[in-house]
């Protein structure tokens, strides 16, 4: 989709970015990342032409940037930055409409064309008016992506887009572009310096340093295969933690060692099937399959009867999500064992904390 | 005595009036003009060093004193309502081209990135970004050289620009003090009036997004 041939950059004598080759696939999220001063900037403001590059060309779609005007290509890739990007001066709808107004759409086209941009960021149209003083930064990058994607532009550039974000919020808004991305399957190169990031957004990942590639390939080799010693710096300690980001908690469901029963079942039938389960505790489980919550045991004295507790909230997780919220989820409350659910709160089986376990040795090998 | 006077000269004070409304009005319509002309071309993010010296010489000439001015377009131009106004020119354009200029030049660069980035022309940008969020500065420095014309304008008579200013010195040569409070006090009434309604002008072309509250 966009082809980067031996692009160098020099800024004055300073190179900035040295004989890249990087080819874009279509329909993907390629993450740009390195230290600061690696030339990631650099390399995806030269593909909108803010910079020009010194040398080498790049196409897209097999047509070479430099032959086209730079205010049309830019008009025709979405263009993402930190949230200060937005335009003060004007409402969120004058913001998102910016571009088709330069492309002198009418004004009818634009407004059914905002409504929905900001269905799709998921923010109440009640928000087409307020300035971007008046948003929080979460709600301003929602804008942002809105206003990048407003005229429909088959690439998306998004530099450190999610930056000024505090975590919480930031992992919100990862959660939002990820499913965003699956509806709108925008060729998309992000920039950014957190790995993390990197590795949940991205379908490939860019190494550089030094204005030098040094490795371009899917997260998954990315992570078992660092090309050097500075890749597996980059990728920390953890990166066999990191790596859980891409399994899901679905593929590591088992249907055994534990008991299921049924909220109405005899107490005591219920106290010996607890009593016989090494994770001492019981499923509650309704006819339909749905979670209802746990039973555990609860003994007093040494010599008094276990009393029966039905806790109805327990810690679970969703099928859905990746091994390693559940892992974190597991170490913050020290279970070893976590239930599964789905969306409609249909239990699935439990995850057990020694199956991930064998995920890292597998990793190892 | 100040209302008889009044009374009695009517006329010709009207005609002052008049005559410093149209020392300030054609004074500020070229100022305004060049002003901007300066600072678009001084506010450039291409030129920074040419900005930054404006801005610098605008800074130190804030510090001259208006009568300096007259007193030199006196010497070079002659005297009459023409080296009036000229005056009057080059002393009000000093805080328009400082707050408009520093105004273009504080548009955050990240801003006229995302607007570059997203499409817009140079032109556009300086039209549609740049100068809308610079407004409140702008504007402020006009309102600001708006009072000082007015007030520097009375020193205006002095070389033949008429207004006010006549009343005040007539005051002063015949030993009047009614004369002079009466063109010092009608000086600063239409001081008061003009930058009032500066300041509603000024509320009115800021952009919203710009004046609310978080």
């Amino acid at each position: 989709m966009i082809e980067l041939n031996n692009i160098t950059k020099k800024f004055d004598k300073k190179v900035a970015v040295q004989n890249l080759d990087l080819n874009i696939e279509k329909g993907r999220i390629t993450m740009l990342i390195g230290p600061s001063g690696c030339g990631k900037t650099t390399t995806l403001k030269m593909i909108n032409r803010l910079i020009d590059s010194t040398e080498g060309d790049i196409t897209i779609e097999g047509r070479s940037i430099y032959e086209m005007d730079a205010v049309d290509l830019r008009r025709s890739i979405g263009y993402v930055i930190q949230e200060i990007g937005l335009f003060p001066h004007m409402d969120v709808f004058d913001n998102i409409a910016v571009v088709p107004r330069l492309l002198k759409w009418n004004e009818k086209k634009v407004r059914a064309r905002v409504e929905e941009l900001l269905d799709l960021v998921t923010l109440n149209s009640s928000y087409a008016h307020k300035y971007p003083l008046q948003l929080s930064g979460g709600e301003s990058q929602r804008v942002g992506l809105a206003r990048a994607l407003a005229a429909d532009p088959e690439i998306l550039l998004m530099d450190e887009p999610f930056g000024a974000i505090d975590p919480i919020n930031r992992a919100r808004l990862h959660e939002s572009f990820i499913s965003i991305q699956e509806k709108i399957e925008k060729t998309i190169v992000f920039v950014t310096h957190d790995i993390n990031e990197a590795i949940k957004l991205g379908d490939k990942i860019a190494i550089m340093r030094s204005g030098k590639l040094i490795q371009y390939d899917n997260v998954t080799n990315i992570l078992y295969e660092p090309e050097n010693e500075f890749v597996e710096q980059l990728l920390g300690h953890d990166r066999n933690i990191k790596a859980l980001v891409l399994k899901k908690n679905r593929d590591y469901i088992v249907q055994s060692g534990f008991v299921k029963v049924l909220k109405s079942d005899n107490p005591s039938s219920i106290i010996k099937a607890i009593e016989g389960d090494s994770r001492r505790r019981a499923m509650v489980v309704d006819k339909d399959g749905t979670f209802e919550g746990l039973f555990i045991l609860e003994k007093t004295r040494q010599d008094a009867k276990p009393r029966l507790i039905f806790i109805d909230d327990p810690i679970c997780v969703e099928k859905n999500n990746n091994l390693q919220e559940t892992f974190s989820l597991m170490i913050e409350a020290g279970e070893s064992s976590l239930p599964v659910v789905d969306t409609r709160k249909k239990f699935l089986g439990v995850i057990n904390l020694e199956d991930i376990f064998n995920e890292f040795k597998e990793q190892d090998r | 005595m100040i209302w008889q006077y009044m009374v009695e000269h009517q006329q010709r004070i009207m005609t002052l009036v008049l005559q410093h409304f149209m020392l300030f009005a054609v004074s500020m319509a070229f100022t305004l003009l060049f002003g901007m002309v300066i600072s678009i071309y001084a506010g450039r993010e291409k030129a920074l060093q040419v900005g930054e010296t404006i801005l610098s010489i605008t800074a130190a000439a804030q510090a001259v004193p208006s009568v300096a001015v007259v007193a030199l377009v006196f010497l070079f131009i002659g005297i009459g309502a023409t080296p009036a106004i000229v005056a009057l020119v080059i002393y009000s354009l000093v805080p328009i081209v400082f707050n408009a200029t520093s105004g273009l030049l504080s548009v955050d660069s990240k801003i006229i990135e995302a607007a570059r980035g997203t499409g817009y022309t140079d032109r556009q940008i300086l039209w549609k970004i740049k100068i809308p969020i610079a407004t409140p500065v702008i504007m402020a420095g006009i309102r600001s050289a708006a009072t000082i014309n007015i007030g520097t304008a009375t020193v205006a008579a002095v070389i033949g620009g008429g207004g006010l200013g006549d009343l005040i010195f007539t005051g002063i040569k015949l030993n009047r003090d009614h004369i002079i409070i009466i063109g010092a006090v009608l000086t600063s009434l239409i001081a008061i009036i003009i930058d009032t309604l500066f300041f509603y002008l000024e509320k009115r072309v800021t952009p919203r997004g710009l004046q609310v509250k978080r």
